[in-house]
């Protein structure tokens, strides 16, 4: 326990090293120590608290109040919009498949309010970046981590 | 009428969007120029001889709040370019940041001028990385010319994480402060005590990419277009049951139906082709039926007849199979589940009306939906309550929409 913690407070103040360690910079902290982990867990939050000089509490409160930060599973999030204008062309059953075609990878699919792509419906956003008009297969490559999905 | 390329770059521009050829091609060097050779308050004379309004959602004239803001007394002065668009049905931040991100930037700049502001911050949701990445390719070009830097105005992006309230300004400020992005109490408001204290500057991303083009021609140019009411051209996201959707340019006073039927826009209602209504403004929109749409221009007058508002621009189009009670449940459980849960009638009140509307209560509990949303509108602090039930309220007041 004692040497993981170690470890991350390693990784994590590496991460953080060139940002100013003010309290206006701890969202974009969080963020680059969520890409590397897709994980925000106490032990993170206390590496960055350590490294941004931000009492626990604070980053916590700060930390859990966010949608895209709630990922305790740790699996790369793929968020499919179901949203209203997602819903009417079929995003519900896209979510349900995804879910069922996500079982046992690290992979974890989540449903989303709207996403600001609903002239291309549906839509969804894999962490990185956004895709639309997506399709049951094309979501499954992406499950599956094929490039071009 | 074809529609109007303004604040959307013409389709034979074609230059990468954030190049610095695409910065003299806008003719953003004129707009910088121009705003340069001028005296803060001739440009905020101009941009309130321009009539632009707010295009975030609440239509404040823009003028008057630079008017505020730089009155207002203060060591420092910041501006924000608001682009959390997280509002159902939204997206023309979206397209006017990837089609031309140097637009709205160079608003920002001529903004901070006018107000006196060193520092700005642009806020984009976390979504949006395609964006955010023209945005700081667009960042980029404006170092490498001169405009953002050391000496001048220095401009730093900040990502949001998934929160529908950050768009709220004083939500939006606390999150760059590096707190939880919960609304503040207004008064004060934000032209007087926004970033830690200091007078802040928010503007719609449209908003500044509205002020660059004014720059860069005059205030005769930009009336050009427009109704008597409200002058220019407006953004609005089409989504739904049309056979284009997409982000249009239309100027104000455009007819409801030419948008969603004329060849270059909408063109015409798809699904079972027959309209149903449409939802205007977003989550917190109003619902219209076909009758309205036809009597409606695209105008804060003439939708205020209907309790309508053009909000966002989002316009949704539901073709008569759509069940607007289902829209109606989204609607209910987005404000529920969005509600930053500071104060009791928004916490509580989103919660009870999904339950309500859940429970068959639109039409069993009409009187006691309505009693609620009063409580809401006037209790909430922020925003997000006090719209809340603007949808559900409209539908409650046009039962025929309401199928079986
Ligand atoms: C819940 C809520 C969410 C909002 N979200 C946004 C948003 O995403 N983008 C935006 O420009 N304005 C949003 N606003 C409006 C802002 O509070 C503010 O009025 C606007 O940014 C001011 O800019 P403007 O005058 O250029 O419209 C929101 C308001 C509320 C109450
Ligand atoms: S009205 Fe709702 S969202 Fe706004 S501050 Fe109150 S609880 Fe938060
Ligand atoms: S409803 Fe899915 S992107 Fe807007």
């Amino acid at each position: 326990m004692h040497t993981e913690q170690a470890a991350i407070n390693v990784r994590v103040s590496a991460l953080l090293e060139d940002l100013p360690k003010e309290r206006s910079q701890l969202l974009p902290a969080l963020w680059r120590v969520f890409e590397e982990y897709w994980l925000l867990e106490p032990e993170m939050i206390e590496a960055i608290s350590n490294a941004m000089g931000v009492p626990y509490a604070e980053v916590y409160g700060v930390a859990s109040f966010y949608a895209l930060f709630d990922n305790p599973e740790g699996c790369r999030p793929i968020y499919v919009c179901t949203d209203v204008m997602c819903a009417l062309r079929g995003s519900e059953d896209l979510l349900k498949s995804g879910q069922v075609g996500a079982k046992g990878t690290p992979v974890s699919i989540k449903g989303a309010p709207c996403l600001g792509y609903c002239d291309e419906a549906p839509a969804l956003f894999d962490g990185k970046v956004t895709k639309t008009q997506v399709t049951q297969d094309a979501l499954a490559q992406l499950i599956r981590g094929e490039k071009h999905a | 009428m074809p529609e109007v390329r303004r604040l959307l770059p013409e389709s034979t521009c074609r230059s990468d969007p954030a190049s610095p050829a695409r910065f003299t091609e806008r003719g953003w060097d004129r707009a910088m120029e121009r705003a340069l050779s001028m005296d803060p308050d001739e440009i905020i004379a101009d941009v309130k001889a321009s009539g632009i309004k707010g295009r975030g959602g609440a239509a404040f004239p823009t003028g008057v709040k630079w008017e505020s803001v730089k009155k207002a007394l203060g060591d420092m002065r910041y501006v924000v370019m608001n682009a959390d668009e997280s509002e159902l049905g939204t997206f023309k931040d979206r397209a006017l940041l990837q089609q031309d991100p140097l637009g709205a930037l160079v608003g920002v700049l001529i903004a901070a001028h006018a107000v006196d502001a060193q520092k700005a911050y642009c806020y984009i949701r976390g979504e949006y990385r395609q964006a955010e990445g023209r945005l700081k390719d667009a960042l980029g070009t404006l170092r490498q010319l001169g405009w953002v830097g050391p000496n001048g105005v220095d401009i730093e992006i900040r990502r949001g994480a998934g929160a529908y309230i950050a768009g709220e300004e004083t939500a939006l400020l606390n999150s760059i402060e590096g707190k939880r992005a919960e609304p503040r109490v207004k008064p004060p408001f934000p032209t007087n005590q926004g970033l830690w204290g200091r007078p802040t500057l928010i503007q719609n991303v449209e908003t500044l990419a509205n002020v660059a083009v004014l720059l860069a021609h005059d205030v005769n140019w930009f009336k050009e277009y427009g109704s008597s009411d409200t002058s220019g051209t407006k953004l609005i996201g089409l989504s739904g049951h049309v056979r284009r959707p997409g982000v249009y340019e239309v100027p104000f006073g455009y007819p409801l139906a030419n948008l969603l039927n004329d060849s270059d826009l909408g063109g015409g209602v798809a699904g079972s082709q027959r309209l149903g209504a449409i939802l205007i403004g977003g989550a917190a929109g109003t619902f219209l039926s076909s009758d309205e749409i036809n009597d409606s221009v695209l105008d804060y007058a003439s939708l205020a007849r209907y309790g309508a508002n053009i909000g966002s621009g989002a316009l949704m189009v539901f073709d008569d199979t759509v069940d607007l009670r289902w829209v109606l449940r989204k609607l209910a459980r987005f404000f529920s589940d969005e509600s930053c849960g500071q104060c009791v009638p928004c916490r509580i009140g989103t919660r009870r009306v999904l339950e309500l509307i859940e429970h068959g209560g639109l039409t069993t509990r009409q009187d006691d939906l309505r009693e609620l949303s009063q409580a809401m509108r006037d209790a909430s602090i922020c925003g997000l309550g006090q719209t809340a039930p603007v949808a559900l309220l409209s539908l409650l007041d046009r039962p025929d929409l309401i199928q079986g």
